[in-house]
């Protein structure tokens, strides 16, 4: 009965290895992401979690095993697949506006329907103002803002984020955190969010896979059933936030 | 909407009014240095015999066979049929050599040949095969504007971020989309800077093939000074070379500067 009011699943990792040459990245990693579903993955610094996401989103092909999305093997140019990377990628002869349209542009989206979009999310993200403005106009954490609205703008069946605030201070990380939580909700893509920052997991997921050290494997699971907006001073936060450090711990 | 307003940079004032007092200076020491003789006028013409010379020609076609403008006519419109033909076969080679392998493979070793080749040494094959009119020059001013702009289209297209491209990946675009969108955009400053070597390249290139092979340009008035033992023609010839050269560089600069706003700021 419960298994039925579960979301279907819409990622389905099997497998999935990378090596090389003699070297182990990615060891035999099998997991399954429902639809709608934020999962956060943490692991020790230098574990392969780059690697790792570069084989989902098909940048690296995989040596062994396979993902599927929706049933079919993930193919950048069938799927929409999103990558927000740890720097900011604008390009720099662009606006704002023009930046978060880029990648609907690739797919050949209407115009129309580009239009829409562009004045929803960037009226989501309050960007509207800045909507005419160069990169180099605007802070560095705007413009990760622009790379998170141009992923989610896309419309992703897979969203993949690589420590996108990791540069950033701890205010404005809660704050574009919970602006990632926000439009996650609104609208409603599966996010897989790699960082090594543990809290942060807790903030934005609803599960939390921990890697090994290399080769990396999915070493525990961890579920966040906390009511948002979070607080991270509850003590049933602190309580998860300390099980999944102790799970990474290796030492 | 305050915080992003625009602002407005002033140029400091030593960098309005040192330029001015420089180049005043530099012609002050010239005349006096040639008025009094301590280089004499057999070897350097003072700027005012340059500038008598300079209204001279206007009117007067001896003792060269041209007018100044005639000259200058000519000699723009070698150096721009060549300009023009070396940007419309480089850049687009340059590119397409940065970003497809086929491209790279087939073409380079051949530019890597014909490259350490300087133009003028190709003068002689160029007087057999178009005598010394007009398409002969353009194909040596052709030569050397070709290069500069292969070489930058080329490293511009490879200086593309990594990180863009893959972005660009992960969204399903295709070859053609990532070097139409991506690689030649960010090629472009590349590009213009390579619009100002060529030049360069060209316009020396086209005094080089004057010098050698000509009935008129710029290039064939400096020859006739020295023929006719009369620097003040010299001095006006390189000094018509220079002009030019710097109006049309300022022309391309005031062009890259509204194209690139975006980039360079």
């Amino acid at each position: 009965m419960q298994d039925a009011a579960r979301p279907r699943t819409k990622i389905e990792v099997c497998n999935l290895t990378k090596r090389f040459g003699e070297l182990l990245v990615l060891d035999d990693i099998s997991f399954s992401v429902a639809e709608g579903e934020f999962v956060a993955i943490v692991g020790p610094t230098g574990c392969g979690k780059t690697t790792f996401l570069n084989a989902l989103s098909c940048l690296l092909p995989a040596s062994g095993g396979q993902i599927l999305i929706d049933g079919t093997p993930a193919n950048p140019k069938r799927h929409n697949i999103s990558y927000v990377f740890q720097e900011p990628t604008c390009l720099p002869w662009r606006t704002v506006r023009e930046n978060v349209a880029y990648g609907m542009e690739v797919k050949g989206r209407p115009q129309k329907e580009i239009d829409e979009r562009l004045d929803h999310i960037l009226d989501l993200v309050g960007l509207t103002q800045c909507a005419n403005l160069y990169p180099n106009q605007i802070s560095a954490s705007m413009q990760q803002r622009i790379a998170v609205s141009r992923a989610f703008a896309v419309d992703p069946d897979l969203l993949l984020m690589d420590e996108p605030y990791g540069q950033l201070d701890v205010k404005l990380r809660f704050y574009l955190e919970d602006e990632l939580v926000n439009l996650w909700r609104k609208l409603q893509s599966t996010v897989l969010f790699i960082t090594h920052n543990i809290e942060e997991a807790v903030y934005v997921s609803e599960r939390i896979l921990v890697l090994s050290n290399k080769p990396t494997r999915i070493k525990a699971e961890v579920r966040v059933d906390l009511p948002r907006p979070r607080d991270f001073m509850d003590p049933e936060f602190v309580r998860i936030r300390e099980h999944v450090t102790d799970l990474i711990r290796w030492w | 909407m305050t915080a992003y307003r625009e602002v407005v940079v002033r140029t400091p004032l030593a960098l309005k009014i040192l330029p001015i007092l420089s180049v005043a200076t530099f012609f002050i020491a010239w005349e006096i240095v040639v008025r009094t003789g301590v280089v004499p006028d057999t070897m350097l013409a003072a700027p005012t015999t340059v500038t008598q010379l300079l209204f001279d020609k206007f009117t007067n076609i001896d003792p060269d066979g041209a007018l100044l403008y005639e000259h200058a006519w000519v000699s723009i419109q070698e150096a721009f049929c060549g300009y023009f033909l070396a940007l419309a076969v480089g850049l687009p080679l340059g590119l397409a050599m940065g970003w497809f392998n086929v491209a790279e493979g087939l073409a380079r070793p051949i530019f890597e040949i014909i490259r350490p080749i300087p133009p003028v040494a190709w003068i002689p094959l160029t007087i057999f095969w178009f005598g010394i009119g007009l398409p002969g020059k353009i194909f040596i001013i052709w030569l050397g504007g070709l290069v500069p702009c292969v070489i930058n289209a080329y490293v511009g297209v490879k200086m593309t971020n990594p990180t863009l491209i893959q972005m660009a990946r992960t969204y399903g675009a295709s070859d053609w989309q990532i070097f139409k969108q991506l690689c030649i955009p960010s090629a472009l400053p590349m590009v213009f800077g390579a619009l100002q070597i060529a030049l360069a390249c060209c316009w020396t290139n086209l005094v080089a093939a004057e010098l050698l092979a000509a009935d008129a340009g710029l290039g064939f008035m400096i020859t006739m000074g020295r023929r006719l033992a009369m620097p003040e023609m010299v001095v006006l010839g390189m000094f018509m070379v220079g002009l030019t050269g710097a109006f049309i560089g300022v022309i391309i600069d005031r062009v890259e500067k509204r194209l690139l706003a975006g980039i360079r700021r």
